[in-house]
């Protein structure tokens, strides 16, 4: 049985026992599937990017805002009425934020492998969820229907496999859309498709469909071999030493109780240094010459 | 000590973790020793910084007795910055954007970091077992 097949198949149970709780897609990139009653309502995975990363890298909010929100909102991972409220997004827009993020990280899990499904109890309230809750085999459907178009272009990519760089003739090209001018500033040979979707702050499905066109199109191209690591040594030819140990704990110096008064200790003054010194022919009779300067 | 098998972790485990963006591996003292970053980043920066952190988090463990030191993390809005030590010779950053499962890097680095402290060491699994006395 195929991975796809195996997550088709507990998604389904899920949906004829009205499952609620989480299915954890085991594999790369795996994800969770959040369900309310057979329905699924969220779906995370690291393939693709959450609605809070939409919102945060296509600049509509800043991370300290957001910070803002979420401690106004007590802690909420997706603080929706703050959002409202201080005028960031709309309720419809943050619906279908939420909606795409959620089809889109059920591509991202069904383009990847899976390895196994395991259900569980609910951890939580599921973040960002939907208002009302997709059938996961319809889900799957439209996600299956995705990777088949996206495999049909003539330059087929994975949104985890293929890291491109721009190519000679796209330094020529014109008339180029805001998507394909942001991919051919990021793409550095470094990023899949997955990696330029959470950098530009989009859909990871619409970023790959775009990398498979630029592919085709010569705008993008793929390096045969990643750039070499370069592995240097310290220069005094001693290889890497282990770090220095932490210096041992001094013990713990009295701390006298701040109630008490400093007690007097006999001779800290050092009075009896100064007058008992016999240095320079000093003493007793220089003491009572500096007070009466008349006396001899 | 073999720089082709230490490129080969560095590279292995940003394919393994979905999200890892850059490694860098310095020795203890923040030198760097290797990278594995993209241009926007200096390297050696980020392992001087990732020595100090590594050192303040290791003697505030020590200071207030939560024993020895796994990692640091630090988390912000566009992902994460984690710092590992690697045995007593060096340490690894990993930088991650916001979809890296911090929990999953954490169990894929341990025999990563493992591997990685024996190429630095030029040791084997072999001569570290019969040094143990296994």
């Amino acid at each position: 049985m195929s991975g796809y097949q195996l997550l088709a198949r507990d998604l389904a149970a899920c949906g004829r026992d009205g499952f609620t709780g989480e299915l954890r897609v085991l594999g790369s990139p795996g994800g969770v599937f959040h369900l309310h009653g057979g329905l699924v309502v969220a779906v995370e995975s690291p393939g693709a990017p959450a609605p809070e990363a939409l919102l945060l890298r296509s600049g509509r909010i800043g991370g300290e805002e957001w910070a803002g929100l979420v401690r106004e909102s007590g802690g909420a991972r997706w603080p929706a009425a703050g959002l409202i409220a201080h005028g960031y997004a709309g309720a419809a827009q943050l619906r279908v934020v939420c909606a795409m993020a959620l089809q889109d990280a059920v591509f991202a899990v069904v383009a990847g492998s899976v390895d196994g499904c395991e259900r569980g109890p609910a951890t939580g309230a599921p973040p960002a969820p939907v208002v009302v809750g997709e059938p996961p085999t319809r889900l799957l459907q439209v996600a299956s229907r995705k990777l088949g178009a996206l495999l049909e272009q003539p330059y087929p990519v994975r949104p985890d496999r293929e890291r491109p760089v721009p190519a000679s003739l796209s330094y020529a090209a014109g008339r180029l859309g805001v998507l394909q001018r942001d991919l051919l500033a990021h793409a550095d040979g470094r990023c899949t498709s997955r990696d330029l979707a959470f950098r530009t702050g989009r859909g990871v499905y619409t970023v790959t469909v775009e990398v498979a066109r630029m592919l085709g199109e010569g705008l993008l191209e793929c390096v045969e071999a990643p750039r070499p690591i370069p592995v240097r040594l310290p220069p005094d030819g001693h290889g890497i030493r282990p770090r220095e140990p932490a210096p041992p704990r001094q013990p713990p110096v009295a701390v006298p109780e701040a109630t008490a008064l400093p007690r007097r200790r006999p001779g800290a003054s050092g009075i009896n240094e100064a007058l008992t010194t016999e240095r320079n022919g000093t003493g007793w009779k220089e003491f009572f010459r500096l007070r009466n300067p008349t006396a001899k | 000590m073999d720089h082709t098998a230490l490129a080969r972790e560095m590279r292995g485990l940003r394919e393994q973790v979905t999200g890892i963006t850059d490694t860098a591996l310095a020795a203890a003292d923040g030198l760097l020793i290797a990278a594995d970053t993209a241009d926007t980043i200096d390297p050696e920066g980020l392992a001087a910084l990732a020595a100090a952190g590594l050192g303040l988090a290791r003697r505030t463990a020590q200071a207030t007795a939560r024993g020895a030191l796994h990692r640091t993390v630090a988390y912000g809005s566009h992902g994460c910055a984690a710092f590992y030590a690697v045995g007593d010779t060096a340490l690894m950053v990993v930088l991650g954007d916001e979809g890296m499962d911090v929990e999953r890097l954490h169990r894929a680095t341990q025999p990563a970091l493992r591997r990685i402290d024996l190429i630095l060491t030029d040791r084997t699994e072999t001569t570290v077992k019969t040094a143990e006395g296994v």
